[in-house]
C-alpha cells in the first residue's frame, strides 16, 4: 500500500502542485496574463491549433524534416563506422577527417548551410543530418571494435567470411553500442530542428514558435514546447521498444 | 552419427614446427605425428605454447618454420573437416542454441543439428539464449556444434577447466563415448593430468615450447579413475612436470 503510494503516486504531486500553483497564479494576474498563460488557456489554444488543422501541418513538416534527416545522417554515420571499425586502410584513411568536422558544433554551421543551400528544406535537413551523424558514427565504430576477438576467431574456424562474418558476428555484436547512439542522436535531431525551424523557415514547429513571439501569444509558444517535450520522449520510447526487441538475447534487456 | 566410421579421422604430421612472436620463440622445432583417430592429451604449464600448437594446427596462425600435414596434404589443400571447443565456450549470446549449433552451415541442417542436440543430452533447450544455460550446458551446446561438422579432428583447448568436478566428469565420460562412437582424431590441451590419462591414448608433455614426454597410454577403457595403473601413470607425468621446477632457475 505505502509502496504503491511511493512509487505511483508521489512522483506526480510535485508536478500537480507546480500546475495547481501556476493556474492559481495566473488568475490572480500577478503577473500580465499574456507573458504568463494559464495551464487552461494554454490548454485552449492546444485545442484550436488541432481542430483549425494547423498544428497537423506544421508538425508534418518538422517530422519529415526530422526523419529524412536522421535517416540521411543515420545512414552515412552507420556505414562510416562500419567500414571504419572493419577495415583498418578505411580507418586511418578517413577517421581523424571525420573527428575534425566534429570538433565544429554543428549548428555553428547554420548560417553556412543558408548561404550554401537557401533557406529551404535542404539546409535543415543538411544540418539535422550533420547532427545526428557523428553520434552513430562514433557509437557504431566503438561497437565493432570492442566485439570479442574470440567470437571473430570462432566465426572464422566454423567457416564465416566477409558479409557472413559480419552479418553474423561484428553486426549483432555492435548492436548495443549502436542503440546507444541511435538514442543519442535523437536527442541531437531535435535539438538541431528546434534552432534551425526559429531560424530560417516559414513552416514547422520552430516557426511556430517564433511567429508566436512576434504578436506574444505566450500560450502557443508554450504549446509548442511541450510538443517538442512529447515527441522526444516518444522517438526515445519507439527506440527503447526496438532496443528492447533486438537485444532481447542480451542479460540487460531481460525481463 | 554416421555408418561409415573408418572414413572419419585424420592423420597429422607436425615436422620440425616452429613459432615465433617477435622474438618470444614459443615453439622449438616441434616434431608430433598423431594417429587416425588416436586421442591424444597435451600438459604442460601455462605459458609453454600449448594453445599455439593447437592454433597453428587449426590453421589460424602460420607457422615461421616447418610442416603441417592433414593425410599428407598441406592445410590449404586439405579437406579434413577440423573444428574447435575453447575453454569460454564462445557461443554467439545473439543465437538461439540451435542457431549457435548451425552456425555457418549451408542447406537444411535443422534436423542434424537437432540430433546433436540429443547426442549431448540438450534437444530440450534448443530454443533458449547460451546466456540462460550454466556452464556445462554451454560446453555440450559447444561440443555439438563441433560434432554437426562431423570432424577429422576436434580439438579441445582446456574445454572442461571451468567447470566445477562433478560437471567435470560427467563432460569428460560425454566427450570419450562421443569420440569412441565416431572415432575422429582428438587433440586435447588439458592441464588437470588426471584428465589426459583417463581419456587419451597418448601424453605428451610441453616444456618451454619443447616436447619432452611421450607417453602411450594403452589402459583398456572405460577406465577408472581410481584404477592404479592409471593412478601410476599419473603420478609419474605429475612429478615429471614438476621435476622440472628447480632447473628452470639456473
Ligand atoms: N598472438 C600472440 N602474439 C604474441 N605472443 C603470443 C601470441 N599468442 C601466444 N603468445 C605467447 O606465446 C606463449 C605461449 O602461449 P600459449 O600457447 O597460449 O600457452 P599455453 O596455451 O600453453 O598456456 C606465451 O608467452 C604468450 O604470451
Ligand atoms: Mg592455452
Amino acid at each position: 500500500m505505502s509502496n504503491t503510494f511511493q512509487k505511483q503516486i508521489l512522483p506526480w504531486l510535485l508536478p500537480f502542485v507546480v500546475l495547481i500553483v501556476w493556474q492559481i497564479v495566473s488568475m490572480l494576474e500577478v503577473v500580465s496574463p499574456s507573458l504568463f498563460p494559464a495551464p487552461t488557456t494554454v490548454l485552449e489554444s492546444f485545442y484550436e491549433l488541432i481542430v483549425s488543422g494547423t498544428l497537423a501541418e506544421h508538425i508534418q513538416i518538422s517530422l519529415y524534416r526530422a526523419f529524412v534527416g536522421l535517416i540521411i545522417g543515420g545512414s552515412i554515420g552507420l556505414l562510416l563506422g562500419i567500414l571504419n571499425g572493419w577495415s583498418k586502410w578505411s580507418f586511418f584513411t578517413f577517421d581523424t577527417s571525420i573527428q575534425m568536422v566534429r570538433n565544429i558544433p554543428h549548428l555553428a554551421l547554420l548560417p553556412l548551410a543558408i548561404v550554401w543551400l537557401g533557406i529551404g528544406e535542404t539546409s535543415k535537413i543538411f544540418l539535422v543530418a550533420l547532427g545526428v551523424m557523428f553520434p552513430i558514427y562514433i557509437n557504431t565504430l566503438h561497437g565493432i571494435r570492442s566485439v570479442d576477438r574470440g567470437y571473430v576467431e570462432m566465426g572464422r574456424m566454423y567457416g564465416l567470411r566477409g558479409w557472413q562474418l559480419f552479418r553474423h558476428v561484428y553486426l549483432p555484436g555492435a548492436l548495443p553500442s549502436i542503440f546507444v547512439g541511435l538514442r543519442y542522436a535523437l536527442g541531437v535531431m531535435w535539438l538541431t530542428l528546434i534552432v534551425a525551424e526559429t531560424i530560417a523557415t516559414s513552416d514547422g514547429l520552430g516557426y511556430l514558435a517564433m511567429n508566436a513571439r512576434q504578436f506574444m501569444q505566450t500560450d502557443i509558444i508554450i504549446v509548442t514546447i511541450i510538443i517538442y517535450a512529447l515527441f522526444g520522449k516518444l522517438a526515445d520510447m519507439i527506440a527503447q521498444v526496438g532496443e528492447k526487441n533486438a537485444l532481447r538475447w542480451h542479460p540487460n534487456y531481460r525481463k | 552419427m554416421t555408418n561409415s566410421t573408418e572414413e572419419r579421422g585424420v592423420r597429422i604430421n607436425v615436422s620440425q614446427l616452429q613459432k615465433s612472436f617477435g622474438d618470444n620463440e614459443v615453439l622449438k622445432d616441434v616434431d608430433l605425428t598423431i594417429e587416425k583417430g588416436q586421442f591424444i592429451a597435451i600438459v604442460g604449464k601455462s605459458g609453454s605454447g600449448k594453445s599455439t600448437l593447437l592454433r597453428l594446427v587449426a590453421g589460424l596462425e602460420q607457422p615461421t618454420n616447418g610442416t603441417l600435414l592433414f593425410d599428407d596434404k598441406t592445410i590449404k589443400k586439405t579437406d579434413a573437416s577440423v573444428t574447435m571447443m575453447y575453454q569460454d565456450s564462445r557461443l554467439l549470446p545473439w543465437k538461439t542454441v540451435i542457431d549457435n549449433v548451425g552456425l555457418g552451415l549451408k542447406g537444411d541442417w535443422k534436423d542434424g543439428a537437432l540430433r546433436v542436440l540429443q547426442a549431448v543430452g540438450l534437444s530440450e533447450f534448443q530454443k533458449e539464449w547460451p546466456g540462460t544455460l550454466s556452464g556445462g550446458q554451454k560446453q555440450r551446446v559447444a561440443l555439438a556444434r563441433a560434432l554437426i561438422r562431423e570432424p577429422d579432428l576436434l580439438m579441445l583447448d582446456e574445454p572442461l577447466s571451468a567447470l566445477d568436478a562433478l560437471t567435470r566428469t560427467e563432460m569428460q565420460d560425454l566427450i570419450e563415448q562421443i569420440w569412441r562412437d565416431n572415432q575422429f582424431t582428438s587433440l586435447l590441451v588439458t592441464h588437470d593430468v588426471r584428465e589426459a590419462v583417463k581419456l587419451a591414448d597418448r601424453i605428451v608433455l610441453i616444456e618451454d615450447g619443447e616436447i619432452t614426454l611421450d607417453l602411450e597410454n594403452p589402459l583398456p577403457r572405460p577406465r577408472d579413475v581410481t584404477d592404479e595403473r592409471l593412478v601410476a601413470l599419473e603420478k609419474q607425468v605429475t612429478n615429471r612436470i614438476l621435476e622440472e621446477e628447480p632447473s628452470a632457475n639456473h
